[in-house]
């Protein structure tokens, strides 16, 4: 799984972090970092449960076969 | 309250009797439920017309979806947060910052200020918060098995917290308290008066930091610099009166509303001091259920919007307190579930003016809830009162007298 993050609609409100602070890493004024996360095998629920948690909708969760890939690649690298 | 003409572009059947300010339940009333009462306009269109929604009597349109709430927030380009409501009181134009200021302004003094509220900073501070709601809350337990939540924790709690961000003692905070209540509740005579003092102090305040710097926030907005020059003296007025406005009444409402609820429901109430990790969601639903404030935007261009014709200059309303009680957003939002997950609430706002403050609110609120479930026994509201909650600009709660002998 992975996570798309629209990092010009963050607005700070840290729930993702809030939610999970290892998968969604914030700057120093509060705002998620810029790129896409590729979420571990098991962080799956959590992470989902952060994306969902942002009130702006700044995280999408993509779930198609090239982000399953891409997370398979990283995992194997 | 005297009301403008409805404009000529808007089209007649687009105006609903209805207001913030003066529909039922928004004038103070013993045993009140503002929230619930707006809740009505679920009922009807997604966005009307309403003649008298401001404090002066303007009218603005009233936006009542979650979505389209959040579509007029995110846009700041087509609508601005620059109306001087603060300087307005006192005949003067200059904005409060970073609330009143538009992008690309707005972005510059809001990067300055948000590592002093961002998460990390708030984690920094969170024992000296849960100290002072220690203290006050053992005061009260030793004295008796009654109070006056607002006058003797909710205030005290939230106004030495942002007197600590002025690096102030306690001793004014009666003054301040009297001062906001003026500003937010006080007649045509009185909020003037209050608005003056409150500028006259932040000057003042400011004038000292600048002569003897210490470690507090006055002394950070002097000393701080955006485009390679310091603020100016107006700039810094602007950025002080907004802590005092923002800090002062909002939280306290909040602490307010929640022990209310909690006085009412004492399943909820036992199951939190039971379980006190339930405590941190419990109060992302409260924060839904009672947010406090109304956001206004002024439109900078003619645009339709669902089916309205607002046009540039129109004044349009997103109150939290609508935009948290919409079926379309919320299921079943009339119904308190403090177990509510996925709360995506508009407590503090969508778009670049989130609320600054919005992870020092929630950690207050948080440690206030915990220390008070922690030692004061099942409580209820005191026979033969009844707490006053008002609506209007900010939502508000003026008395909760509680009981648990
Ligand atoms: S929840 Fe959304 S708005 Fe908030 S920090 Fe995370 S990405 Fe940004």
């Amino acid at each position: 799984m992975r996570i798309i993050v629209h990092h010009a609609t963050c607005q700070g409100h840290a729930r993702c972090w809030a939610q999970a602070p290892d998968i969604f890493k914030l700057d120093d004024e509060g705002y998620i970092l810029p790129g896409d996360i590729n979420v571990a095998e098991g962080d799956e629920l959590l992470a989902s449960r952060g994306a969902q948690a942002c009130p702006e909708r700044a995280l999408e969760i993509d779930r198609t076969a090239a982000a399953l890939e891409s997370v398979f690649i990283q995992s194997r690298v | 309250m005297a009301s403008n003409p409805v404009p000529d572009h808007v089209p007649p059947e687009m105006v609903r009797d209805f207001s913030l300010f003066t529909s039922a339940g928004m004038l103070p009333t013993p045993n009140g439920d503002p929230h619930a009462a707006v809740a009505c306009v679920h009922a009807g269109p997604p966005i009307f017309y309403s003649p008298y929604n401001t404090r002066n009597g303007r009218g603005t349109w009233v936006i009542t979806r979650t979505r389209d709430q959040r579509r007029v927030l995110q846009d700041a380009e087509t609508f601005s947060s620059h109306r001087s409501i603060f300087a307005s009181v006192l005949g003067e134009n200059w904005p409060m910052i970073p609330l009143e200021l538009d992008p690309p302004a707005h972005g510059i003094f809001r990067s300055l200020l948000n590592p002093l509220f961002s998460p990390k900073r708030v984690m920094v501070l969170e024992p000296v918060v849960r100290e002072r709601a220690i203290a006050l809350i053992d005061r009260i337990a030793a004295s008796g098995t009654s109070c006056d939540v607002m006058k003797d924790f909710a205030f005290p709690f939230t106004v030495n917290i942002f007197l600590g961000f002025l690096g102030l003692s306690d001793d004014r905070l009666d003054i301040f308290v009297g001062w906001a209540n003026d500003l937010l509740h006080g007649d045509d005579v009185k909020r003037p008066a209050a608005a003056r003092m409150i500028v006259a102090f932040i000057d003042e305040l400011a004038a000292m930091r600048r002569k003897e710097p210490v470690a507090d926030f006055m002394t950070f907005v002097v000393q701080a610099e955006v485009e390679g020059r310091p603020l100016t003296d107006e700039e810094v007025r602007g950025t002080g009166v907004l802590l005092f406005v923002a800090g002062l009444d909002t939280v306290a409402a909040a602490i307010g509303f929640d022990l209310a609820y909690l006085a009412r429901n004492p399943k909820d109430q036992d199951l939190l001091r039971s379980e006190p990790d339930r405590i941190g969601l419990a109060a992302e639903e409260l924060l839904r259920a009672y947010p406090t404030v109304q956001m206004i935007r002024v439109a900078t261009k003619n645009i339709d919007f669902e089916g309205a014709p607002i046009r540039k200059g129109d004044y349009v309303s997103c109150a939290t307190m609508i935009a948290n009680r919409d079926p379309a957003e919320f299921k079943c939002p009339n119904t308190i579930d403090l177990a509510r997950e996925d709360n995506r609430h508009a407590a503090f706002g969508y778009g670049p003016h989130r609320c600054l403050g919005s992870h020092l609110a929630r950690r207050e609120i948080v440690i206030g809830l915990e220390e008070w479930l922690a030692r004061i026994p099942g409580f209820r509201i005191k026979e033969g009162t009844a707490p006053i909650t008002y609506g209007g600009h900010v939502f508000g709660i003026e008395n909760l007298i509680l009981d648990w002998s």
